[in-house]
């Protein structure tokens, strides 16, 4: 078919596809479009409704701003401390991914690498994780957060989520060394180096689109992370961003301009990032929750 | 695993000191993260059984054990059947539906459209959202007089559908649904398109040569070919149904009176705000052990498309 069609002049191949195709063609785009309006004009409509004034909203709730009030962000942005709430999110999420993703390669890779005694019990320890869902155990942990010292310093959000986090990274961080070339590191091993190194140096950068995927994955769900904070982190200093928007649209319900600013102020950043690193968010996203 | 574990073994009986290093080095890159995650992970999973065999209002220095109480106190509590029934119906129509939208439009796109790539990064988008974002989109497009919804409802001149829809009892829970769905129908899509590319093309010829039509390729051919990857993400969503918090939470926190109450948001009341701290343990063990035995059947239903 399209073999054809690339030897035949184009305005012939026009003419020559019976009606019913571009029938066919039309209610596929129109569907497709369709779908992908729903997804963008809620989107859209929060942004415009953000920059009018609540007179211009109650005249006219679905038309674009006369002229854009983008004084509200402001307003929104001091009066809901977005500033420190973001603040907050960047200190908690940065350990979470990080320490997260390290504890997951190091273990990952210590079970695709050494056979040790009661490493198969160890493994399936780790694999009941992915099926325990956290409001099994958001009760008594925070009773045992409490008794630590957590609750009321960042750590309450930090090493829970950490904890939480590693069956699913070492199960993935695991088959990604396993799908490496065993030889590799044996080499290394033989060339002199020991097996810290031969993590560090050879395998550890090899395993790098892995990494990024697992850091993707780890970092949308610590930064979207609500009931876990909503739990751990109730004094207000330490909110991080969902929560403080949480909080902000139920002190504000009637001022809509200023909800649809903080909650623009929460998203917009987000839908960048997402557009710019599409591929990585998607493969990350997936694979975590597909677990594999 | 077996192979490994045995080989350490046979290593450790011919009493080699290369293998019991190598040993050591194993705990030493796996022990760190087990022991974090044996104690903020499986001890209050333990903890939690015990929790929910007690009466405690959290704050009491004696958690009052009583045994089996709170999980008799199950059948008396008209609440627990209503919230399980909320996540029934979350679950069939929060599974089916976003899955059979994903799938129309991957088998759309699929069968030779320009543009995937767009398409992909737009249905997708409303994944990467937060919950609580998502919650304030919608709120807005059900407001009663300025949202969307009754805005477009009036227009088409369909006026008298338009209400409070997520005020009216009988409304809130499927409006809460379909503001889940919408969030949700991307991520099918991706994941089934991603199936879509691993369908082998000369079955679908083959039968088109033998005169099936669209539909009946779909069904016969395409469907079982991505059988795979429609009983895992049929299952991850059916998982997630029974763990559902955030969206109702923020959207309604359960009502009105109780219409959109499901298991997580009725524990959490319980637990948190009402310090029935064994109660809602018990109702955290019920969730548990519903969504163990979802994985379970899950994992054995993978099993055997294996073979």
């Amino acid at each position: 078919m399209t073999v054809r069609t690339r030897t035949v002049p184009k305005r012939r191949s026009l003419t020559r596809r019976p009606l019913g195709f571009w029938l066919t063609k039309l209610v596929q785009y129109t569907v497709l479009i369709t779908f992908a309006l729903v997804c963008i004009v809620p989107l859209f409509w929060v942004v415009s409704t953000s920059l009018k004034t609540t007179g211009e909203i109650a005249r006219n709730p679905l038309g674009l701003p006369p002229s854009p009030h983008w004084e509200n962000y402001r307003q929104a942005w001091v009066q809901g401390r977005f500033g420190k709430y973001l603040r907050n999110s960047i200190y908690v999420t940065l350990p979470i991914v990080l320490v997260g993703l390290a504890l997951a390669c190091v273990a990952g890779y210590g079970f695709a690498r050494f056979g040790f005694p009661g490493s198969g019990v160890i493994f399936y320890t780790f694999l009941l994780g992915l099926m325990i869902p956290f409001q099994s155990i958001m009760i008594p942990l925070f009773y045992i957060l409490k008794d630590i010292g957590f609750i009321g310093t960042y750590w309450a959000m930090i090493v829970p989520s950490i904890a939480l986090n590693l069956p699913f990274g070492i199960f993935f961080m695991r088959a990604f060394f396993l799908g490496l070339p065993r030889d590799l590191a044996d080499a290394a091993l033989i060339d002199g180096c020991n097996e810290f190194d031969v993590f560090w140096r050879v395998m550890l950068p090899l395993a790098g689109p892995g990494v990024s995927s697992l850091g993707v994955f780890q970092f949308m769900g610590a930064w979207n992370s609500f009931l876990l904070p909503l739990i751990y982190m109730q004094k207000e200093e330490l909110r991080p961003l969902v929560l403080g928007l949480m909080f902000y649209r139920t002190r504000y319900t009637q001022n809509y301009p200023l909800i649809m600013a903080g909650a623009g102020i929460v998203m917009v950043p987000i839908i960048i990032v997402y557009v710019i690193f599409q591929r990585k968010f998607i493969q990350g996203l997936t694979a975590g929750a597909l677990r594999g | 695993m077996q192979a490994t574990s045995g080989s350490a073994l046979r290593a450790r009986t011919r009493g080699n000191a290369s293998a019991l290093r190598t040993a050591a080095m194993g705990y030493a890159f796996v022990l760190p993260a087990f022991a974090l995650y044996l104690f903020f992970v499986i001890y209050p999973f333990f903890v939690s059984i015990y929790y929910s065999l007690t009466k405690w209002d959290g704050a009491q220095p004696v958690k009052q054990f009583v045994g089996l109480a709170n999980y008799a106190r199950f059948l008396s509590d008209r609440l627990v059947w209503q919230s399980l029934q909320h996540n029934v119906v979350w679950i069939i129509l929060g599974t089916i539906t976003p899955i059979a939208i994903g799938l129309f439009l991957g088998i759309l796109l699929w069968s030779g459209a320009r543009g995937i790539v767009f398409y992909r990064t737009v249905y997708f988008l409303p994944v990467v959202l937060s919950e609580v974002v998502i919650a304030i989109i919608w709120n807005w497009i059900y407001h009663p007089l300025m949202g969307a919804l009754n805005l477009l409802l009036k227009g088409v001149g369909l006026g008298s559908l338009a209400r409070g829809w997520l005020g009216d009892p009988g409304t809130a829970l499927p409006a809460l649904i379909v503001a889940a769905i919408w969030s949700y129908y991307g991520f099918c899509f991706v994941v089934i398109m991603a199936g879509l590319q691993n369908v082998n093309l000369e079955l679908v010829e083959a039968a088109t040569i033998d005169g099936a039509n669209g539909w009946q390729r779909v069904v016969h051919v395409i469907i079982p070919e991505l059988r795979h990857v429609l009983t895992m993400i049929t299952a991850v969503t059916l998982i997630g149904g029974f763990n559902v918090f955030g969206i109702v939470f923020v959207m309604t926190q359960g009502g009105p009176g109780t219409a959109t109450q499901v298991i997580a948001t009725y524990m959490y009341r319980k637990a948190f705000q009402e310090s029935e701290v064994g109660y809602g343990s018990a109702l955290a063990v019920l969730m548990t052990a519903l969504s163990l035995v979802a994985s379970y059947i899950f994992i054995r239903l993978r099993e055997r498309g294996e073979q």
